[in-house]
């Protein structure tokens, strides 16, 4: 499974971001080092919607905060429009000069009371980037802005003058923190399991929502979750991940009909209401994910796969290509429905 | 199970699930014993205040009313074996006390509290640094600082609220330091940098605000430490030189003779001094549960 | 009804507070046969958790409990009044949401299995560790003579929840309660849990009430579900029943809200607008009814009782799905564009067809 490689990436000049060889590793206090992110490349194009799905433990929050820059990586690069004459690597950039790229990309979170300050008006809130940076403004008021922005996301402006986040529910609060991404027009939003803490009769409306946005303000998203269904429902690419590795990535639609990846097949046979071209798949050998600390070697899902074998020990394998925009890093790849025998 | 129907207030499950919906339940009142608390404090700090305006006895002058004689419709705390009025001491001895006690307290939150919040927030050698002007302030031994203090820059009133506001400092610097951090790890600090803005904007719009509401609650309770704490100073001759305090007097009229002959000298700045800080301690626990359960409220899961 | 386990009538629970009663559990009823599986399903608010606490004699002292609840010919509420020892933990058991904090920090994995042992078996203590290595073997934990001596934090997320179902059944309970014993876990533990409580429940006879907020979780699982919202019981029916054949509004919204993992990328979902009421909020009439696009003008005023539909199907609505007088509401409110109680109907056209092919497909 997990593999490294580029293979996947396109070099087209509409891809907005280009993730290569991200490596994010954190110390823990005894001499050790917990991999988080290892050798993970990436791109999305402008306009595209990728998901990233994974268990706990697979680096997919990691890998947004390293995109953010916050902490910035260990190794590896991040890079704005890589294919124009106006490509930014902000890797390489720091302190204020990566502040002023900062409004190109934006975030939203898990927890939707925490994601706002307990003490602010919520229109401080949603405010508080265009200070920062009036000039995005564009000539407009900056009342009028904020306004537009929380109507928009379905929040009365008028009761948002006076209120603060723990007076308004986990559903708004979400939307509040959707009105302070936005309202700088990023190119890209980035969302992490933005509606995991959600009940779900409303988690349909935050999808509906971000969609909106997404048609409104031209966004790029990358959205983050572990729950498969909701990943195929707004992805238009997908990649899983495993321990700080891509598994598969590829179409949304090519990757859950045609899952070539023992892991990704677990996973969608795993669901509650299991994807029905899984079925009779093996489940994942064990509860234990190996510890960050010590991955596997070769292949990182090897110790869990039911198809390993002596070469997944020994050598990691490298994303390739299966079919039209659709890779998978694996030895032993389930090709069209067909297993290895 | 059924059948015991009290009245529950403050945290129910209510409470909890209200995080997440509107504003319906208030917050649990401040109640009327903190108000009884707080009158007891404007009293004095107005007594104190207004002492030279008010028709009471020059506190210093000898031979105001009999020597050593217990209260009486003259002197209403009695005198002291100098003759001088214990009433008109007392409040005139509130001045030095609560000035002492304000000024290290407000002056230790506002470098404890910074130095935390910087700490806190910026962590890495920043924060070792700070961490390490902390440790040695709290290693140091207190008395020895009085007297090194007194030594070397004598005992007035600024040189004493200045040296007691250094006393302060760790402990506040800890507890902001604490207090920052758990709100640092918060997502609207990681989104407000994100939106690009600077560390300093940071630390002031977003972590600020949350700091100083239970810093706040806290003032109260800290005065009360630092007004015994000169007191105890007084005690021991290490407080302001020119003038008294109740520690002062305290330390005047704890001397054994006095003590058995005339114990009211000692008792009513006690009992000055006693009230007083209770005042503060009641009304400063009050507002720290008030605050609490807000707290409880927005981020607790 | 007289060789049920456990029969409950009209169960009711509330909370005094400085604001006023807070109705969280009102009226529900149901009755669950020995070796039977329930599963309650309800979003936040919908009560399923008090309920399952009240069960088990977990609500505060605060708490206002009426209805009736026998296990076998047992009244809880008396057991409870008398402070029944060797009830609870012994015939019924419990295991909860969040392994982290179900689990002592402090005490070995072993200690806390054998616990139950000796305070209602009487066991020994070298019985009862005898006895906890091999409960943790018939939960699947690999080198069980290892785990008995390690802390929990030792155990991952997995694991740890296994050792809690350890404990649940430690001293053969009749009746298990799970309440959303997966969702703190990642996908690929969820389905061994899962499969590890349905084999326990065949292999032991034993009856389980199964709490989710999760639909695909009770499909295939359970024998029977109960839909919670509110507090109240809205649908009740055999699980199979259930998906094919949803009566009440708020279910059939569920099952239309929720993306599939077969179905294609991009495929609108149906909102549901509004959200849950607060527990405070007591609404007259139906607490679904704003948010219902089958609202007729008896929804704002009386609160709607369980009636039966098929065997052993009830529903409490005015205007249920798939009958002629909801069918009649739902158009009647289409045509108008807004139902009674002000929803906006022009949200839901245009994607009521894909709902139409989704619910069919889900079907298996």
């Amino acid at each position: 499974m997990a593999g490294s490689g580029t293979a996947h990436l396109r070099g087209r000049d509409d891809v907005i971001l280009r993730v290569q060889n991200l490596v994010m590793e954190f110390p823990t206090g005894r001499h050790q080092v917990v991999h988080a992110v290892s050798n993970l490349s990436f791109d999305i194009r402008r306009g595209e919607t990728l998901g990233i799905v994974g268990e706990s433990g697979c680096g997919k929050s990691t890998t947004a905060r390293a995109v953010v820059q916050l902490p910035p990586p260990i190794s590896g690069q991040v890079t704005l429009s890589p294919e124009t004459e106006d490509a930014v690597e902000l890797t390489a950039l720091e302190g204020e000069r990566l502040r002023q790229v900062r409004p190109r990309i934006q975030m939203i979170f898990q927890d939707p009371i925490s994601s706002l300050n307990p003490r602010r008006v919520v229109h401080d809130i949603v405010e508080e980037g265009l200070h920062i940076w009036p000039e995005r403004l564009q000539g407009q008021d900056i009342q009028a802005k904020v306004d537009e922005v929380l109507e928009s996301v379905g929040i009365d402006s008028v009761v948002a003058t006076n209120r603060r986040p723990h007076e308004f529910s986990g559903g708004q609060c979400q939307r509040i923190s959707i009105a302070r991404a936005v309202v700088l027009e990023p190119e890209i939003l980035i969302c992490d399991e933005p509606v995991s803490a959600l009940d779900v009769s409303i988690q349909a409306q935050i999808l509906d929502l971000l969609q909106e946005m997404k048609d409104r303000y031209g966004l790029t998203l990358i959205f983050i979750s572990h729950d498969l269904a909701v990943v195929r429902n707004v992805s238009d690419r997908v990649i899983v991940m495993y321990l700080g590795k891509v598994c598969e990535v590829g179409d949304a639609d090519a990757l859950y009909s045609a899952p070539a990846h023992p892991y990704t097949r677990v996973l969608l046979a795993s669901a509650p209401e299991p994807a029905k071209n899984v079925s009779g798949v093996e489940a994942a050998i064990g509860d234990e994910i190996p510890s960050p600390l010590a991955p596997p070697s070769g292949c990182r899902f090897r110790t869990r796969c039911p198809r390993a074998e002596i070469r997944c020990a020994e050598e990691e394998p490298v994303i390739s290509a299966i079919e039209d925009d659709h890779f998978v890093a694996c030895h032993f790849p389930i090709l069209n429905g067909k297993q290895r025998e | 199970m059924s059948d015991q129907k009290q009245l529950f207030k403050g945290k129910t499950a209510a409470d909890r699930i209200s995080a997440q919906g509107s504003d319906q339940l208030s917050l649990p009142r401040l109640g009327f014993t903190f108000w009884i608390a707080i009158s007891w404090m404007v009293l004095v700090i107005v007594a104190a205040i207004v002492a030279p305006l008010l028709p009471i006895a020059d506190p210093e002058e000898i031979g105001v009313g009999p020597r050593t004689q217990g209260p009486s419709w003259d002197n209403w705390f009695g005198t002291d074996s100098n003759g001088r009025d214990v009433f008109s001491r007392t409040i005139w001895g509130a001045r030095i006390s609560l000035v002492v006690g304000f000024f290290s307290i407000v002056a230790g939150f506002l470098i404890g509290g910074t130095m935390g919040v910087v700490g806190g927030y910026r962590r890495g050698w920043t924060d070792q640094a700070l961490g390490f002007i902390v440790f040695v302030l709290l290693s140091f031994p207190v008395i020895i600082l009085f007297l090194l203090i007194s030594n070397i820059v004598g005992q007035g009133l600024w040189e004493v609220s200045i040296a007691l506001s250094i006393v302060v400092v760790p402990s506040v610097a800890r507890l902001a330091r604490a207090i920052t951090i758990t709100f640092a790890e918060r997502e609207f600090v990681a989104a407000a940098r994100i939106l690009g803005a600077t560390n300093r904007r940071v630390m002031v719009k977003e972590i600020l605000p949350n700091v100083l509401i239970p810093m706040s609650a806290l003032l109260l309770l800290g005065l009360g430490l630092t007004i015994v704490a000169e007191g105890g100073l007084a005690f021991l001759g290490l407080s302001v030189a020119d003038g008294f305090s109740w520690g002062k007097m305290i330390q005047l009229g704890a001397a054994p003779r006095t003590l058995q002959t005339a114990p009211w000298v000692a008792f009513f700045p006690i009992g000055a001094m006693f009230f007083t800080v209770l005042s503060l301690n009641w009304a400063g626990d009050r507002l720290r549960q008030h605050f609490d359960i807000r707290e409880l409220g927005i981020g607790g899961r | 009804m007289s060789g049920a386990l456990l029969t409950v009538q009209d169960l009711s629970v509330g909370f005094l507070t400085e604001q006023g009663l807070v109705r969280a559990v009102e009226g529900v009823s149901f009755v669950l046969e020995p070796g039977q599986t329930l599963g309650v399903v309800g979003e936040s608010g919908s009560g399923k958790s008090v309920t399952a606490k009240a069960l088990m004699n977990l609500l505060p002292s605060y708490s206002q409990i009426s209805g009736n609840v026998n296990f076998g010919n047992r009244d809880l509420f008396s057991m409870a009044a008398s402070r029944e020892k060797h009830f609870w933990g012994v015939e019924m058991a419990m295991v909860f949401q969040d392994p982290m904090t179900s689990l002592n920090p402090v005490k070995k994995v072993g200690e806390q299995i054998a616990e139950s042992l000796r305070v209602h078996l009487n066991r020994n203590r070298h019985q009862a560790l005898a006895e906890a290595g091999d409960l943790l073997e018939q939960v699947g934990i690999p080198e069980p003579g290892k785990r008995l001596t390690q802390y929990p934090h030792e155990l991952s997320g997995g694991l740890r929840q296994r050792v809690v179902i350890a404990i649940a059944l430690a001293c053969g309970p009749r009746l298990l309660i799970a309440d959303e014993p997966t969702t703190a876990l990642d996908v690929t533990v969820q389905k061994h849990i899962l499969d590890l409580l349905d084999e326990l429940r065949r292999d032991r006879g034993m009856a389980m009430i199964l709490i989710t907020h999760d639909l695909g979780v009770v499909k295939g699982r359970t024998d029977e579900v109960m839909v919670m919202y509110a507090g109240h019981t809205v649908e009740k029916s055999p699980t199979g029943t259930l998906f094919a054949e949803m009566r009440h509004p708020y279910t059939e919204a569920l099952l239309e809200t929720i993306p599939r993992i077969d179905t294609p990328k991009h495929s609108r979902l149906i909102p549901i607008p509004g959200r849950p009421p607060e527990v405070i909020e007591v609404l007259p009439g139906c607490a679904y009814a704003p948010r219902c696009r089958y609202s007729i003008k008896s929804c704002l005023n009386e609160q709607p009782g369980l009636k039966s539909h098929s065997a052993g199907h009830h529903c409490a609505c005015h205007a249920p799905v798939g009958t002629p007088s909801g069918m009649e509401a739902r158009a009647a409110n289409e045509a108008a564009g807004i139902t009674v109680a002000g929803l906006d109907m022009s949200q839901f056209s245009g994607i009521e067809d894909k709902a139409e092919e989704k619910r069919s497909g889900g079907e298996d």
